[in-house]
Formats: C-alpha cells, structure tokens, sequence
C-alpha cells in the first residue's frame, strides 16, 4: 500500500481509502454525518472551473469539498479508476 | 405462554461501549437523576458523544453536571482504550451495520455506469465550459423571464387602468359619492396597486424558473462552480442560496442567512443580498428598458442584474479587509444531487406562494403607500399643481441631491423617497404623477358584454405573441413582428418627455443601489440589530449616490448624453 497523503492533493480519477480524519469536533461530525468515515472508499471526480473546491464520489453519492476541508482527511491511494 | 417478542431495534456497539452505557445509566439511577423526557439508553449515548444540543439540556437539568461528568469519565475513558471520540467511534459502527445490511440486500453492477448526470455534468461542471454555461443559464432565463412575459403584461395594464377604471367610474357616477372619493379610488388606489399587479406575469415567470433551477439540481452545481468567487468576496458557498433568493426578494433570503454556520459569514451576507437585484426593482427596469431601449430593453435588465453582482464582490472585499475581517472558516460541505425532472406540482406551489406574498405586500404595504401619497399628492386640499402639494415640496427640497445624477426633479425625488416604503413603488408614484393626474381620453361606450370579448382576445393575442417571442430566443428564428414591440404605454411617453437614456440608466443604477427597502432592513434588524441596519442602509445609499454619479457625469464626459 502507499504512502498516506492528503485528500485533495490526489489527481481526478485516484481512488484512496479514508485512514484518518483531523480537523475540529464540529467539522468532523459534519465529515461523518456525510459518510466520511475510517475506510471508507473515496473517488476524486473533478475540480470545478476554478480549481476549487473539488468534487467526489463516496457512498453512492456525489459530494463537493473545499481544498482547506479536503486536507483534513488522510487517505492511501488504492488505484485508479478506469473507464 | 406466548411470549411477546420485541421488535424495538438495538444496535450493538460492541462490549467497550455498551459496557460505558451500561454504566451511564446505571450512574442515573444511582444520582437520582429524571430521564423521564428520554430514554435513558438514547439519553446516555448522546451524553458519551458529547452531543452540544443535550448537555445544555442536562446541564440545565437537575443533577444535570454530575451526571455530565459521569460521561466525561466515560468517554475518556473509551478514547484512552479505543482511540477516538466517542461520536467517531458510534459513527463507525453505524456505518458498518448499514454496510451489512446493505451487502446481504443490495446488488450493484461491478462496473460504474456513466448516469445521465454524468454526462451532464461534464459540462456544465467543466473546467472551461463550466463558467460560460452558469452565466448563459442565468442569461437566458431572465430574457425568457422578461420578454416573454411582456405580452401579457401589456395585457394585465390594458385591463386595468383601462377597463377596470372605466367600470370603477361607471359605477362611481351612479352613487352619491364626493368628487374626491372618485380621484382617491381611480387615481389613487387603482393607479397604484393595479400599477403593481401588472407585474405579476413577470414574478410568476421567475418563479417559475427559479423552482426549475432549485428542483432539477442545477442550483447545487451553480454553487459548486460559483464557490471560489464567494470566497474572493469572503462569502461561503452557503452564501450562494440567500444570494440567490435575494434575487427573488431580500427578506427571504435575509432569514436564509441563518443556514450559515458562522455570525461573521451571515452578517457580510445579510449586507450584500439587497445588492442582488429584487423583483420588487424588476418593475423599474422593465418599464424604463421598454421605455427608452425598446428590444434591447432585455440586455439593459440583464447588465442592471450583472452590475449589483459586481457591486456587491466590491463591497464584500471592502467589509472582509475593513469591519469584519473572516475568522475560522466554515466547512463547505455539499451534495450534488442527481439531475431530476422538476415536479410540476412542486414548481407551480413554489410560483403560487412566492407571488401571492408579493400580492399580498402589494393589497397592504403598497396600498397604504399609495393612500398616503395621493394624500401628499392632493394636500393642501383644492391644489392644481402636484409641483405645490406637500410632495411636491418634500421632494422638491430633495431634487437638488440628484441634479449631478441626471434626475434633480422633483418627481424623481418623490418616487425614490416613495420606493423606500418597497423598490416597485418608485413606479407606481412615477406613473402616478405622470399619468395618474392627466385627462383619460374619452372612452367609447361598449356594453360589459363586447368589453369581455375584447378582453378575452387580448389575452389571446398575448398569449400568441408570447409563444412567438420564446421561438425567437432560438438562433435563427424571428416570428416577431418588430412593429407590435413598438406598442407603448401612457407612462413610457411621459417618461421619454423627462428622461435621456443616459439619466434614465443612472435611475436604474441609483434604484438597484440605493437604501434597502423598509421591509429588508426590517428584516437586518431582527436578525442583526439596530448597528447593522444602520450600516446596511448608509453604505448602499452611499455606494448609489457614487455609482450613479460617475455613470451619468462619465457618460456625458463620453458625449452620451
């Protein structure tokens, strides 16, 4: 397995496993009310028009993040996705 | 025996927690504490995961503190063993039963279809289509709002300051009623409110198309490209929504502030959602575009929409590097649902609710504006002259300040006085003192009979007319017939008397800028006090004065004027 990173520095279309979530009580609640939880798989979808924030696929869903947001989950790069 | 099985659902959070529970409840018990109003497993759950919204209700309670202390030991105690928080650590086994659940029930296709969605968001979520496509959405749907609905706003004015006045005077020669009852009601009340109601076509168009957004999805990927310029005004995403809203009326979208995580977010939203123009302000444009720049009125609408966006990014840059400096940043954390086709049931109660309150504000607000201006406008009793009646006078004294703006009469002074009671009334005192006081040309005498069938064919007619200016807004087809645009209003001629194009764009510049209206700053002040009303209503009056004066005297330097 790779070495863990940060979420929004992964590229559209990586795929990585959620190892860990930082950042304040209330932020994480949100994370987790989201479905942004330890090992869950996430996809990196696209940037919007102007670099941020960035969309992703969890759960069956579609879900947009800021970068700042983003960097407060650590994640391992588990492939790309294909097609 | 039979036994009664029970069916209540417990999940199971494994010995370490539950044994933590177990405790918990047991510590009420033993502290005599009364969780009569929960139930005491909920109740000892939510106090483990340090629930902000029940340990201020505990706390509040008696033997509330020792019992919270309890949990603390508790929750500790499971962080030392386990390594998170509590609520992380119920969150997880949540989500590990529903992934059960879902496995044993759920079967998906290993491969990931490419949805509709997908496709859709493609483009309109695309790095360089994502933006042209986000302004030519709002384009397109506020020339359909405006020019299609123009036909039957034409219609709506003819019924009522023609037929229905004409019927009202009818009926008013019959009774034994003062002459001045027949001035209150015909040039006063149906002069004003009917002035307003001719608006309605319009409203229910942006409506319409507002619930189209809102319903189909597109609004949360609007949202999604707009963010980053948010933030470049300091706004957060969720500032997109009451910014939205805020082009439907300010006072919605004031107390939609509320869904802003932090004070600093809402309060710099609250000051820049009357910069987004209103529907209230739509009247002013539609009559004085119609008035001055004919078929290109739509674009002139369309830059007046534009320009209170660009004021407001102005604004808040100013207010984050001055009065309200951003602290720690909120999360911005959104769903983009999948595309759906709009109900129309849903659309039509979102269209019916939004304009019967602007119908509503119209019979009270707008009524007793209008009594109190034909008051003004008619006292002292016996006056000839509007220019030596009391408004006349207020006005008068006020028309000076707008001289280097291009409108320092005093009819200009009174509406915009008049349109801090609501924006639409600025035309509805226009049209009052304007053609409200003139002689109505003698009417042929129809029967109520051939009136209805004129009617009824007028509408016919617009709807036509309508449906022929929607085909055009399609490349390549023009079913308009240039010379039934021409057709004008009473106010439209008297406006072009008094008005250059150059003064009439400062007006509509200074009418999107200037003080929110009553009602808005009603709404600041409930929500944020009396300080940030008073800001709210200096800065922009200000900010109006300034755009509107380098507009007109900067067009006149240009030779526009």
């Amino acid at each position: 397995m790779s070495e863990p990173t940060q979420l929004h520095l992964l590229r559209p279309g990586q795929k990585a496993v959620i190892t860990k979530i930082n950042g304040n009580g209330a932020l994480r609640r949100r994370f987790v009310e989201m479905g942004i939880v330890k090992g869950e798989t996430i996809l990196i979808e696209r940037h919007a028009p102007l670099g941020d924030p960035i969309e992703y696929f969890i759960k069956g869903y579609h879900l947009a993040l800021r970068k700042e947001e983003a960097a407060h989950i650590e994640v391992t790069l588990h492939g790309e996705a294909h097609g | 025996m039979t036994a009664i099985t029970n069916t209540v659902f417990k999940l199971d959070y494994g010995g370490k927690i539950e044994r933590e529970i177990a405790k918990l409840i047991a510590a009420f018990d033993e502290l005599d504490f009364d969780t009569a109003r929960y139930p005491k497993r909920w109740l000892a759950l939510k106090l483990l995961e340090a629930d902000e919204d029940i340990l201020q209700r505990v706390r509040n309670m008696p033997r509330g503190e020792d019992v919270i202390a309890r949990a603390q030991q508790g929750a500790n105690h499971l962080k030392d063993m386990l390594g998170d928080d509590v609520d992380l650590l119920t969150a997880d086994r949540r989500y590990g039963y529903i992934n059960g659940v879902v496995r044993q029930s759920l079967h998906r296709p290993l491969v990931n279809r490419i949805t509709l969605t997908d496709r859709i968001d493609d483009i309109v979520t695309h790095k360089w289509l994502g933006l042209p496509v986000f302004f030519a959405v709002m384009y397109v749907v506020f020339r359909l709002v405006i020019d299609v609905s123009s036909p039957f706003l034409d219609w709506t004015d003819a019924l009522i300051n023609g037929a229905i006045a004409r019927w009202l005077r009818l009926l008013l020669d019959l009774l034994p009623v003062p002459a001045w009852t027949h001035s209150l009601l015909i040039d006063g009340i149906v002069a004003g409110v009917g002035g307003v109601l001719v608006f309605v076509p319009g409203l229910l168009m942006l409506y319409f198309f507002l619930a189209l957004l809102e319903d189909s999805g597109y609004m949360s990927r609007a949202a999604f490209v707009m963010d980053r310029f948010m933030r470049v005004v300091g706004l957060h995403g969720k500032s997109f929504i009451p910014m939205i809203l805020g082009f439907g009326c300010a006072v919605p979208a004031i107390y939609a502030t509320r869904t802003i995580p932090s004070r600093r977010d809402r309060v710099l939203t609250a000051l820049l959602v009357p910069l987004m123009s209103c529907s209230a302000r739509l009247p002013v444009y539609v009559v004085f575009g119609l008035a001055f720049f004919g078929a290109r009125a739509g674009t002139v609408i369309w830059a007046m929409y534009a320009l209170g966006i660009v004021v407001a990014m102005l604004a808040g840059m100013v207010f984050t590097r001055t009065i309200l400096k951003p602290d720690v940043t909120s999360a911005f954390v959104l769903e983009l649902p999948p595309y759906r086709q709009p109900a129309p049931k849903s659309v039509l109660i979102h269209m019916w609710e939004n304009t019967r309150e602007f119908v509503r504000k119209a019979g009270t607000t707008i009524l007793l504006a209008s009594i109190v201006m034909w008051t003004l406008l008619n006292l002292p009793w016996g006056v000839s002259d509007p220019r030596h009646s009391y408004f006349g006078q207020v006005s008068g004294a006020l028309a000076p300040v707008f001289a280097p703006l291009g409108f320092g009469n005093w009819e200009t002074g009174g509406a915009l006085v008049s349109g801090f009671m609501a924006k639409e009334i600025v035309v509805s005192t226009l049209s009052q003192v304007y053609v409200g006081g003139e002689e109505k040309p003698v009417e042929e005498s129809t029967t109520f009979g051939e009136e209805l069938t004129v009617i009824g064919r007028g509408f016919a007619e617009a709807a036509v007319r309508s449906g022929k200016i929607l085909l055009s807004i399609l490349p390549g087809v023009d079913l308009v017939d240039e010379e039934a645009d021409a057709e004008d209003t009473l106010l439209s001629a008297a406006l072009r008397e008094r008005f250059t194009p150059l003064s009439a764009v400062s007006l509509l510049v200074f009418v999107l800028l200037y003080v929110p209206c009553v009602a808005t700053l009603g709404a600041i002040k409930h929500e944020f006090g009396r300080s940030w009303t008073a800001t709210s209503a200096v800065y922009q009056t200000a900010v109006a004065w300034l755009a509107a004066f380098l507009i007109y005297q900067g067009g006149r330097l240009l030779g526009l004027g």
